[in-house]
């Protein structure tokens, strides 16, 4: 249906008339009157990461596809990058586990998404490692050192909060852009020091000859907070509320499994990811898979119509991104706080009860 | 006849109006496209925030350098790659082409390398090299290296056999042949070769600067892309692009010079 008015209409006038149908139909009607028309998508295309989390049980065992009441369609992203340019190209419906920074910079440059949800806070699963060798001890050790992040991630994002806040600059330390899979490569030839960068790259490092210098709390309380998020087109959120709230429903039992029965959970994570059990768990055991619950209060995400310090995080995670000449500039905080609609979140603890 | 000077009377337009006229209407549309609100920043940038974009990378340059070293670290890598790439493919090409021997034991690894995509062998080139010059200056070299040797060795043989007689009969060594008629036939194929080896290897420079990036051109273009600043990837496009095309003019300058005589009988 929807591929025959593409088809007849150019492109744009056809998101055009989407677009403003459905802002027509919202404001006229609530969104009930929406769902009563039995609205359901016949695909979901959802970007994804390919990783040892519970929203791997929910791929796995089909609960997206069941819940959210269309077919999933999955295409595996490599950065948080190609996720908002696929946005940006109106090829993508859900993002799946997206950085808090490209998704700042996504907000900063008004890509045509929400924030609908959280995975996890990152805490302490990106870290740095440094070589036992290279005898880092102190902030001051990493003078004329090596390090190596994937430009643009999360890990990106705390590397060069660290050096702020400890007064280093990219002169001092030579900061590298790298793949996680070359990260080890490199490591292995010694050519570089450290690496801050999440598992199985940061496990491997940590198995040949590295040792953690933890970062992560002194910079979650500088600001420097880095999570998973989800987002979803506004486009599909507008026509397709109740297949949203299915997808995080299902995201939710993964979670209560997690949560109950870890073993059972990680063994399905493990056979997804392709990695033992047993690393699957201690994966995701590094990090804090926040409640929905927790995301709707105002520590997160907050309540539906009113933002939590989130908000504050996005928006300071683009000033900085702005301050490093990565986007051009940043909106302000109210921006950030349009961007979070947690109505869906809100929907799926009630379903779920 | 008569026909022939009835078109005398429309003259011909000639190349360089063609040529500029086109470049002209596709800069309108994309004035007209950009300016005019057509079009979101994001997908095209307009002639003046390309502007914006092109003094700020001059001003203040590109996380920690400025635009003329990255531009400088490209340059210096695409000419190390190719110069040892494109010398070393055409000695190999020429012995391939002259010595059947050669040929049948070097050509599997030449043909197999050739078609090789280059993002492949990334990872290995880094435990192999490192992340410093060299192994960016390998990846090109391999890129360089089969796109020379083929075309020398296509112009070794496409070199006619009476040639070679006439000069054997006369008298000529074998290694007077080679010197005094196969390497000099073969010229023009070399340069064929030596151009297309240059496209190729600057087709690779972003690859290349994956490695271990954070320097050169291919770089910030694919940085600037990670966070959709069109500006900058177009700024950095373009200067690619005219890079390339100097280079290219450079080695067409020198053709011409050498073998002025390429295509005349």
């Amino acid at each position: 249906m929807i591929d025959q008015i593409a088809g007849g209409m150019s492109r744009r006038m056809f998101v055009k008339t989407v677009a403003i149908s459905g802002a027509a139909l919202t404001a006229g009607l609530p969104t009930r009157a929406l769902l009563a028309a039995g609205k359901a998508p016949d695909t979901i295309r959802v970007s994804y990461f390919l990783e040892t989390k519970p929203t791997m049980i929910a791929k796995g065992e089909g609960w997206f596809d069941k819940l959210s009441g269309g077919k999933c369609a999955w295409t595996e992203a490599g950065s948080g990058a190609e996720i908002n340019a696929a946005f940006a190209g109106k090829s993508v419906d859900i993002g799946l586990a997206i950085g808090s920074s490209p998704t700042a910079s996504g907000i900063s440059q008004r890509l045509p998404y929400e924030l609908v949800g959280m995975v996890d806070n990152i805490g302490p699963a990106e870290e740095m490692v440094v070589r036992k060798a290279a005898n880092i001890k102190s902030v001051n050790d990493f003078k004329g050192k090596k390090v190596a992040t994937p430009f643009g991630s999360t890990s990106h994002f705390r590397l060069l909060g660290f050096l702020k806040v400890n007064n280093l600059t990219q002169k001092d330390v030579t900061v590298l852009d790298m793949k996680p899979d070359a990260q080890v490569a490199a490591w292995t030839r010694g050519d570089i020091d450290a690496a801050y960068v999440w598992s199985p790259a940061k496990s491997k490092m940590l198995d040949s000859g590295g040792e953690l210098f933890t970062t992560n709390k002194d910079l979650d309380a500088k600001g420097y907070v880095i999570a998973d998020l989800i987002v979803a087109g506004t486009e599909f959120s507008k026509t397709y509320p109740d297949a949203l709230t299915g997808f995080l429903v299902a995201y939710r039992n993964a979670l209560k499994m997690w949560q109950t029965k870890p073993d059972e959970a990680a063994s399905i994570v493990a056979k997804q990811a392709g990695v033992s059990a047993e690393v699957a768990k201690r994966d995701m055991e590094e990090y804090d898979f926040v409640t929905f619950e927790k995301q709707l209060t105002a520590e997160w995400l907050g309540p539906p119509g009113k933002a939590g310090k989130f908000a504050e995080v996005l928006k300071r995670t683009a000033d900085f991104l702005v301050e490093q000449k990565s986007i051009k500039s940043a909106p302000d905080l109210a921006a950030f706080q349009n961007g979070i609609n947690t109505t869906f979140l809100a929907q799926a603890v009630k379903a779920a009860g | 006849m008569i026909k022939r000077s009835e078109m005398a009377g429309h003259r011909r337009m000639p190349d360089w109006v063609v040529t500029g006229c086109s470049v002209a209407l596709l800069i309108v549309a994309w004035v007209v496209a950009t300016e005019g609100g057509f079009v979101d920043d994001l997908f095209m940038p307009s002639p003046s925030s390309l502007w914006a974009g092109f003094t700020d990378l001059v001003e203040d340059g590109y996380k920690s350098r400025t635009i003329w070293e990255h531009a400088g670290l490209s340059l210096e890598r695409v000419l190390a790659g190719f110069v040892t790439g494109a010398v070393a493919g055409t000695v190999v090409g020429l012995a391939m082409g002259y010595n059947r021997v050669i040929e049948a034991c070097l050509a599997p690894f030449v043909e197999f390398l050739r078609p090789l995509p280059q993002l492949a062998y990334l990872v290995l080139l880094i435990v192999w090299f490192g992340i410093g010059e060299t192994a960016q200056i390998v990846l090109l070299f391999l890129t360089a290296f089969p796109v020379s040797a083929i075309a020398a060795m296509d112009g070794v043989k496409s070199v006619s056999r009476q040639r070679m007689q006439v000069a054997r009969s006369l008298g000529a060594s074998n290694w007077q042949i080679f010197r005094f008629v196969v390497f000099p036939s073969a010229l023009p194929e070399i340069f064929t070769g030596a151009r297309l080896a240059i496209g190729v290897v600057y087709a690779t420079l972003i690859a290349a600067e994956i490695i271990a990036g954070s320097t050169g051109l291919g770089w910030v273009i694919l940085d600037a892309g990670r966070f959709l600043r069109s500006d900058y990837v177009f700024v950095g496009i373009l200067a690619i692009g005219l890079m390339g095309l100097v280079l290219d003019y450079m080695l067409v300058a020198i053709e011409h010079r050498i073998v002025h005589w390429a295509g005349k009988y």
